[in-house]
């Protein structure tokens, strides 16, 4: 096993050279420089030379990738273009954001789905199982945009003055806020890694409040929650549903199934007894895989419901022509990616050894 | 080698050979006539094809020149919903360019599916040539490939294409070869994954040792094994492509303006959900349509085709 | 096979970098030489001072109290340091006592106070300054200004909470705490207004207009246009070489129904470059009459009997002077068919294409101009004057007349030779100007003192939700909290919250009134002018504002070889439109 993880890790490296690589070569290749970007109507060729010149832009691109590379290797991301701030820092205020909100999608999606995917594989064959999964199919249909912006304007608008009004965007409502840890526990002098993992957790707002036992800001910080992760949720949800049913069916017609049944067990003794333990495995198999779709979900839909993520920072910096942070936030979405893929192969190893010995 | 890089479990896929026994084919067509799912997906599909050929015939209006003397964002008017006869029908209202929503959508339907039906077929033909590269050939190069399609697979796909589309400049052409290239390496580790499941079992060894030729045995043997997952994935890869491509075009990186492109439609009105909705609502249902379709269709080709086949 | 695709990444390699444009590199030249400022040179300062306060005996017995003793002045040895394109705009700037700043200009400059009113132009404390080396990253960590809010907490990517600040000089705060926040879509922005949570937006969507003047709980706060959308068509392409192609196209736009379907109501149809609020600029004169009919014959005679193919090409991005791009684009698409011209749509992403059209690259576009100050400069020169190529071939006499009208002081002059502009542009038509669109807030019914500023100058100190907090939500969060360096309006906004110049715009207007000065007056030829500062003032760190704040604050901007000149990479490009060249530059 150690042997198998370490050849997997072995191959992760020249993985990520490519997703260096490539990272670098789309930002240099888009059209437009960050120096007209920020002049927008303002641009003049003149304006920009020394710009240029300040940041390298006019070297050839296998210098700057070189140099690039380079820093990297020191774990240094570069500053911002823009607004001249680390990019360490800026992934260490935006990364929690996302994270919760992929794990948010995450639960609703495995709840629901696995809920619909049991009731349609009892009901096999029936209207009931149809209509669930049709339903499951008409959620991985649907535009994400779409379903962001129909649900904000069901639960912030029509449902404005009832119990069961959401807020349609934003982190915590207008006015909380914390003290940031760093600061809490002294320690703005801390720099490198101690400063960027509890930047981490001070910008999660589920963990800092947990830690600084503000119950009402963890309350607020999941009710602004809800929308964005059903939002997220829809397509791994259907995803998820059909999977389970179609894996559960399988178990169902194996003939330990019949053999309990035959004895006269109870049917739902039989179901979750035995035939939803062994379902279970590729179910989790695939919630893992869908963590992948989840957080390019999670990257489109924070514009639709203006959150501090991940994937907000990136539209303004793709906008904005700003090479550091689209390198940056690419690569650590491509290495979170990655990672998790790494995991679902070894979980592949773990359940079914005979891939071990491929 | 490198199987373990699979994100589907080669282990079912190993198993797909022993699946056919007598006349499969004609099981397989009456387990997909008892599908529903199927049923259904194949209906709506029809229909959908039907609208695409005969659009000009359907649509009463140009769907690209703006009308006169029509309201803008007008709602829809319809005579058998009350709206007086003396005024033209418009069954989904006016758009914010003075023209037939209705007859743009009809319009929609054909550059949907074209676009569906070239992007997959184009990555379907590289991915599946990669694949057979790599699985056959093994060694140095089934590792370059491989980690070629990891990388591309590093990134979520559709930002990928966003970058792709950035780099090329926006513009449909565009947009399909980067949706077509982003979904390249799932149609390479499926072909590759039937590939190595044919090449080890006993037949193909014997056909090898008795000297078939590579073409041979690639017609023979690994092509007819791999096409029931690169079907099953291609219906459903058509369905992800046309939401990409609506994606893209919202984002104003596809279809080029006038085109009736429901992406597009549904990105130009963005800002009109709460005050025009029948102009988000209608390109919206149309996508969710189109895009359902393939999925019922590819939920129940899989069912019918191989209850194990576990690829989401 | 991996030996192929090995040579393929070599070749890919190879390509990337014959891409890449071989570097030319040439440090920033020193043309002028700079009278040393304060810290090198308390000397000479002293000795100016000496001759100052004698010169002016009685008034001023404040400078001789000091405390520091030296007072700065920064000035070019002549007006000669500047270039063609950037000519020198001052001579020099000096503290003659603790509350008094005189400055010095090379030409008269009719923009001048408005230019000491912009944002970019706010006073920071010196010491500060030298401290920070006027990089605007270290400035925003910890703002310090003069203004009714300071920084409480900047959440990146979700808000950014100002308190107000308790000593403030001017009308207090009517709230204790204003959250600015930000999203793109003004959808999301409006749901926002109507769900409850937020207090005032900006720009609501064209559309939505309507229906919120209609919500009783809201109200509408419309701009006065300052803009300008047009067609430009660059002379060098052909066949817009043909002045008489042009004056076709000219004929051929009905503006009217433009404005009418993809404009909020407030917006004007476009008669000249200048809107009618640009005084002098704007005049009575009227653009060709929308004529479909003249137009072919135009076009026949120019040669074009059955027209020809043309590229349109714009960028998808919303803006007040162009609220729905694509929409306007497809209608002009349209429109010229009438007369047997096919426009091929391109759009193109947003900076490349700026770059292109500034280059001089497009045949033909849809672009706009939304003004960073109410005067005909801020429309004429930067678009018709000589350096500009997005039209091609410079038109000369326009050129001239512009440059003519840039110079001189005397409004009735200098509407002489606007008028003449206006015809030029009529004559030549490089643009069809099409709209002068507007904008237009949102706020809560219940919000005193709302407002919508032309140059997007919003105040909070002004607004009063009648509770604790006042929550405004914009369109995008800004880059920094230090302006001098900055180029956009939400970060503008943000800055003027914070930060005060020694004159200010009047809330909700165009006009400007004493806010650091306290009063302030030139001398008769408008090439001296003379600032009282107001007494007093503490700067948030508990320092109180005096004159080398202010010298200071400009000479880190006009003196390229100032140490705290760094500031952002781009430079100050503000600066540069308001003042010319900078002192050792000659760009700013």
């Amino acid at each position: 096993m150690a042997q198998f993880i370490l050849r997997r890790l072995f191959f992760l490296i020249p993985v990520l050279i490519g997703i260096l690589f490539v990272t670098f070569a789309l930002a240099r290749l888009i059209p437009g420089d960050p120096c007209a970007a920020m002049l927008g109507e303002r641009y003049t060729p003149e304006k920009c030379v020394n710009f240029r010149i300040i940041y390298g832009l006019d070297d050839p691109l296998p210098v700057q990738f070189l140099r690039y590379l380079a820093q990297v290797f020191q774990g240094n991301l570069g500053n911002s273009i823009r607004t001249g701030r680390s990019v360490t820092d800026i992934i260490s205020e935006r990364l929690p954001m996302t994270v919760e909100l992929t794990i948010g999608a995450m639960l609703f999606a495995t709840s629901v789905g696995v809920l619909f995917g049991i009731i349609s594989a009892v009901r096999h064959n029936t209207s009931i199982d149809a209509a669930t999964m049709i339903g499951a199919n008409i959620g991985v249909s649907m535009p994400v945009f779409w379903i962001g912006l129909m649900l904000a304007y069901v639960f912030a608008l029509v449902l404005r003055d009832t119990p069961f009004f959401i807020p349609p965007s934003g982190r915590l409502t207008a006015g909380l806020s914390m003290t940031p840890l760093l600061q809490e526990w002294n320690l703005q002098d801390a720099n490198g890694l101690v400063a960027f993992v509890v930047g981490l957790i001070s910008n999660s707002v589920i963990l800092h409040s947990l830690i600084s036992g503000k119950l009402h800001i963890l309350k607020d910080g999941l009710w602004h929650l809800i929308l964005p992760s059903l939002a997220v949720g829809t397509i791994p949800l259907a995803i998820i549903a059909r999977l389970t049913r179609s894996s559960l069916l399988d178990v169902l017609h194996q003939d330990y199934i019949r053999t309990a049944r035959a004895k006269g067990l109870p049917s739902r003794w039989v179901l979750f007894r035995h035939a939803l333990r062994s379902a279970l495995v590729p179910i989790v198999t695939i919630i893992g895989l869908q963590i992948g779709s989840l957080l390019s979900g999670a990257v489109l839909t924070e514009t639709v419901f203006a959150l501090p993520g991940i994937g907000t920072q990136l539209v303004t910096a793709i906008e904005g022509r700003d090479y550091p942070i689209v390198q940056g936030f690419t690569i650590v979405v491509a290495v979170v990616f990655a990672s998790v893929n790494i995991l679902v192969d070894l979980s592949y190893a773990y359940l079914d050894p005979r891939i071990r010995v491929q | 080698m490198t199987a373990t890089a699979e994100r589907i479990p080669t282990s079912a896929l190993a198993s797909a050979p022993a699946l056919s026994q007598r006349s499969p084919l004609s099981d397989t067509l009456r387990k997909l006539r008892r599908h529903r799912s199927f049923q259904i997906g194949f209906v709506l599909l029809s229909l959908l094809v039907l609208i695409a050929i005969f659009a000009d015939v359907i649509a009463p209006f140009d769907p690209i020149r703006p009308l006169s003397g029509v309201k803008r964002r007008d709602t829809p008017c319809i005579h058998l919903l009350g709206c007086p006869p003396s005024q033209p029908e418009h069954l989904m209202g006016i758009d914010g360019n003075n023209r037939d929503l209705f007859s743009r959508v009809i319009h929609g339907s054909r550059l949907s599916l074209q676009i569906g039906f070239t992007t997959t077929l184009f990555a379907l033909i590289i991915g599946s040539l990669l694949g057979a590269i790599a699985g056959y050939a093994g060694g140095w190069s089934d590792n370059i490939i491989m980690r070629v399609m990891d990388v591309v697979l590093a990134f979520p796909s559709l930002l990928l294409a966003i970058a792709i589309v950035s780099v090329l400049g926006p513009g449909l052409i565009n947009a399909l070869l980067a949706i077509g290239i982003v979904s390249i390496p799932i149609y390479a580790r499926l072909f590759r994954a039937s590939v190595l499941a044919v090449k080890g079992q006993e037949y193909v060894t014997a056909a090898r040792a008795v000297g078939g030729s590579g073409m041979r045995l690639l017609f023979r043997h690994i092509l007819p094994n791999a096409l029931t997952p690169i079907v099953v994935q291609g219906t459903l890869g058509i369905a992800t492509a046309i939401l990409e491509a609506a994606a893209l075009s919202f984002l104003g990186l596809g279809a080029e303006v006038p085109k009736p492109e429901w992406g597009l439609m549904l990105g130009e009105e963005r800002n009109s959900v709460f005050n025009a909705p029948h102009l988000v609502f209608f390109p919206g249902v149309a996508i969710m349509l189109t895009v359902l379709s393939f999925n019922l269709l590819g939920d129940g080709l899989r069912d019918a085709l191989d209850p194990r086949l576990r690829i989401a | 096979m991996h030996r192929t695709i090995l040579s393929l990444l070599v070749v890919l390699l190879i390509a990337l970098a014959a891409c890449g444009t071989p570097s030319t590199p040439s440090a920033p030249t020193s043309a002028a030489t700079t009278q040393p400022s304060a810290p090198t040179a308390a000397a000479t300062s002293a000795a100016t001072r000496a001759a100052t306060t004698a010169a002016t005996t009685a008034a001023t017995s404040a400078a001789t109290s000091a405390p520091t003793g030296n007072l700065m002045k920064v000035a070019a040895p002549d007006c000669n340091y500047g270039d063609k394109d950037n000519p020198a705009g001052i001579k020099s700037i000096e503290a003659t006592d603790k509350y008094t700043v005189v400055f010095t200009l090379c030409h008269q400059n009719p923009t001048f106070a408005q230019a000491v009113a912009f944002v970019t132009n706010s006073i920071q404390e010196k010491a500060i300054l030298d401290q920070t080396k006027g990089d605007s990253a270290e400035l925003s960590k910890k703002p310090n200004g003069t203004g009714p809010w300071m920084l409480k907490e900047w959440a990146h990517g979700d808000h950014i909470t100002f308190e107000a600040n308790p000593n403030y000089w001017g009308t207090k705060p009517k709230v204790k705490t204003v959250i600015l926040r930000w999203s793109k879509e003004a959808a999301q922005r409006l749901l926002e207004l109507q769900s409850g949570t937020i207090d005032g937006m900006t720009n609501i969507a064209v559309d939505d207009i309507a229906n919120v003047q209609k919500d009783a709980k809201l109200k509408v706060f419309p701009r006065n246009p300052l803009t300008i959308v047009y067609l430009g068509m660059n002379n060098t392409k052909k066949p817009f070489d043909n002045e008489k192609v042009r004056q076709a196209i000219a004929m051929a736009v009905d503006r009217k129904r433009i404005v009418d379907n993809f404009y909020p109501a407030g917006s004007l149809v476009a008669e000249q470059f200048a809107p009618p609020a640009i005084t002098p600029g704007h005049n009575a004169s009227k653009w060709y009459n929308y004529d479909v009919a003249a137009a072919k014959k135009m076009l026949a005679d120019a040669g074009f009997p059955n027209g020809f193919d043309v590229e349109l090409s714009y960028r998808e991005v919303t803006r007040v002077y162009l609220p729905s791009p694509g929409k306007v684009a497809q209608d002009l698409q349209a429109q010229l068919k009438d007369i047997g011209i096919n426009v091929k749509l391109t759009p193109v992403e947003s900076s490349a294409f700026i770059q292109s059209v500034r280059a001089g690259e497009r045949t033909m576009f849809l672009l706009g101009w939304g003004a960073d100050y109410p005067d005909a400069t801020n429309f004429y020169d930067t678009h018709f004057s000589a350096a500009i190529k997005q039209f091609g071939t410079v038109y000369s006499d326009l050129a001239q007349e512009i440059s003519a009208g840039g110079s001189i002081f005397d409004p009735v002059e200098r509407q002489k030779h606007y008028d003449k502009v206006n015809d030029l542009i009529k004559q030549h038509a490089p643009v069809v100007p099409l709209a002068h669109g507007t904008s237009a807030d949102a706020f809560k019914a219940t919000v005193q003192g709302a407002h919508a500023s032309p140059i997007e100058n919003e105040k909070f100190v002004v607004m009063d939700p009648g509770k604790a907090q006042l929550v405004y939500m914009q369109n995008a969060e800004p880059g920094t909290l230090w302006c001098a360096d900055e180029e956009d309006g939400e970060t503008f906004r943000a800055c003027l919250q914070i930060y005060e110049g020694l004159l200010t715009f009047k809330v909700g207007s165009v006009d400007v009134e004493p806010a650091l000065a306290e009063s302030f007056k030139s001398s008769t030829d408008g090439m001296t002018w003379t600032f009282n500062l107001r007494k007093g003032v503490k700067f948030f760190s508990g320092h109180e504002l005096d004159a080398n704040d202010v010298v200071a604050s400009y000479e880190s901007q006009w003196n390229a070889k100032s140490p705290n000149h760094t500031g952002e990479k781009l430079g100050y490009t503000y600066f540069g439109s308001f003042f010319g060249a900078c002192l050792n530059g000659p760009k700013c």
